[in-house]
């Protein structure tokens, strides 16, 4: 890519972050005050029961003569909890915003504006799909590390108010720069693990004469049935393979914040969370993200996502206003 | 010399409906081009031919590029403003302004500065704030500051106040039009554009009817404001057009006798406006009369 493509890109994703605020500034922002709300709110709540904090001291007192691994376990886990809402929230943000990042331009003409531009349209779907795929979750990473380390600052003040060493009780277990690269690789690999379904809303916000979201919902949701439907008929079973259910399969067994080592088969009877060993290995380890590039599912989802933005891309080309 | 629009037997059609019906075109460079038609004569859709927003059978290449193809190569060269305000209504000036500095090599932000500097446009609205004339200004103030080669201009001033349309076309006439740049106009407002076109393009039913300079309508079309005795010769002569004002009878000749002309009355030149009555009006006036004697 030139220099030029690459200013070029930049500036485009630049304009959907203007274009939808609300998505990519003010919800992660909204999330992270409402975090710091609930953990402030809870430790005024607590101090109210808790006589000159004399429980919640000694709490942590104790806590900070744990062995190193339960430390880390522990120090991790809370972090990677805070991180959960963010990632939850950055997933359905996507959905909304691709099922209409190519419908909005044509409803209020403002395709004309666009297409005055010497940009392609492959530029243009490209920059929708990157701004989903590594912008959005850089944008919601930098706030979800802004809102870690607000809440180990205040774990410091109290591990001071407790006489310990916050550094070796709270920093040094929360193995900073680990987790963060473990959440940056988890959100880049869940892009290209999402990529089939984020691909299928911009195809359906392309051509979709109205409300994209619905049609983007509604295909599958038809195809599903009539898979059922079918399949009741001519063999009084269930689809053994049905769209619906591999698209939810699909988003529920995303990533992040989901990024947990232990694997729950969704047809199985017998989960016995005893099996489970606790350890920050089930949710601090680039393997288990790293492990979906092995999957064939993988592959077949990105070859189907490439095929679907080409037909955008098609069909950008041809939208005009009318 | 090269050509900045050439087309061969252009043709659109959706369906049955034939919007763009066989049209031949040969624009050079450092010509005001008026594409004039009725409603729904195929004109928006042959721009859009030639801006690259939609298929054609056919030949077209403008400024040597295929416009379906390389409309974002087109699009460094060629400047369009369509018919409604169609900048984005969520963006404020200065983030539109921007955009356009960034994505169009050839933008000139001190340029676009000079044009918004006697407008009411503040950095800081939103288009969607923005009154339809402000957004005109802005979408032009762009527009006029991209070199470019060719301006596309769809009904560019509809719905803006007369001080407003004045002063546009004397911009676009003293600080943008030079021998290098092609503009291609179409209006409903005739007569504020006739005297800047330098080629006059008549379309209709998706097919040109007429395609001359400026000149060369003069040249060709001359209007008699004929003494009352000499009504009846006028009608012999094969008058393209006839129309009664204030009890005088003002004939449209195609050539003729020029001072055979002068005996029978005062020779003008035609308005733009007249001769595309005189052109496209027959039509419905045979529907009007037809109707009558139904």
């Amino acid at each position: 890519m030139s220099t030029r493509s690459i200013s070029t890109m930049w500036t485009l994703m630049r304009r959907e972050l203007w274009e939808s605020p609300g998505a990519f500034k003010w919800a992660p922002i909204t999330i992270l005050g409402l975090t710091l709300f609930f953990i402030v709110f809870g430790l005024i709540l607590g101090s109210r029961f808790d006589n000159e904090m004399a429980f919640t001291l000694d709490a942590i007192r104790q806590f900070a003569d744990v062995p190193t691994d339960q430390k880390r376990l522990f120090v991790t886990g809370a972090l990677f909890a805070v991180s959960g809402l963010f990632f939850q929230i950055l997933l359905l943000v996507l959905l909304f915003y691709l099922s209409s990042c190519l419908y909005d331009e044509r409803k209020d003409r403002s395709i004309l504006f666009w297409k005055s531009l010497p940009v392609s349209d492959t530029m243009t779907v490209a920059s929708k799909v990157l701004t989903a795929c590594l912008l959005a979750p850089a944008i919601y990473l930098v706030i979800v590390v802004i809102t870690q380390l607000i809440v180990l600052l205040i774990a410091t003040v109290y591990g001071f108010m407790a006489g310990i060493n916050p550094f070796t009780a709270f920093w040094l277990p929360a193995s900073l720069p680990k987790l963060w690269s473990v959440m940056a690789l988890g959100l880049l690999i869940q892009g290209l693990w999402l990529l089939p379904v984020y691909a299928w809303l911009v195809f359906c916000s392309s051509w979709a004469p109205r409300v994209p979201i619905l049609v983007a919902v509604a295909v599958p949701a038809v195809i599903s049935l009539l898979q059922h439907a079918w399949s009741l008929l001519s063999s009084f079973s269930m689809p053994e393979l049905n769209v619906g259910l591999i698209i939810l399969k699909r988003l529920g067994s995303g990533i992040l914040p989901s990024n947990i080592g232990w694997r729950v088969e969704s047809s199985g009877n017998n989960i016995d969370l005893a099996d489970v060993e606790f350890s920050e290995e089930l949710f601090m380890s680039f393997s288990n993200s790293l492990e979906y590039l092995a999957r064939p599912e993988m592959w077949v989802g990105i070859g189907i996502a490439l095929a679907l933005l080409a037909g955008s891309i098609w069909f950008r080309r041809r939208a005009t206003d009318t | 010399m090269s050509l900045t629009i050439h087309a061969r037997d252009l043709k659109r059609y959706y369906g049955s409906n034939r919007a763009v019906d066989g049209i031949d075109l040969e624009i050079p460079s450092g010509r005001i081009v008026g594409l004039i038609g009725p409603n729904g004569a195929g004109k928006t859709t042959a721009l859009k031919a030639i801006l690259g927003l939609t298929g054609f059978d056919g030949q077209l290449e403008v400024l040597g590029r295929k416009p379906d193809k390389d409309r974002d190569e087109l699009m460094e060269d060629v400047c369009f403003i369509a018919d409604v305000a169609v900048l984005p209504r969520w963006a404020r000036v200065w983030q539109v302004i921007e955009m356009t500095e960034r994505l169009h090599p050839r933008f000139s932000r001190e340029r676009c500065m000079h044009y918004l500097k006697n407008t009411k446009v503040k950095q800081n609205t939103k288009v969607k704030a923005l009154s339809k004339g402000m957004v005109v200004q802005l979408h032009l103030a762009l527009v006029m500051a991209i070199d470019a080669k060719l301006l596309v201009l769809d009904e560019p001033t509809l719905g803006l106040d007369i001080l407003f349309r004045k002063r546009f076309y004397s911009n676009l006439l003293n600080e943008y039009f030079d021998e290098e740049r092609t503009i291609l106009i179409t209006t409903h407002q005739v007569e504020e554009v006739e005297h800047i076109l330098t080629d006059l393009l008549f379309i209709k039913d998706g097919k040109l009817v007429l395609n001359a300079t400026m000149d060369a309508v003069h040249e060709r079309y001359r209007e008699v404001m004929v003494k009352p005795d000499h009504v009846e010769e006028a009608r012999a002569m094969n008058p393209i057009h006839e129309r009664v004002l204030f009890g005088r009878h003002i004939f449209l000749f195609d050539g003729g006798d020029i001072a055979r002309l002068k005996e029978i009355g005062e020779l003008h030149r035609p308005s733009v406006a007249d001769l595309f009555v005189a052109l496209m009006g027959e039509e419905y006036e045979n529907g009007e009369s037809t109707e009558e004697a139904a």
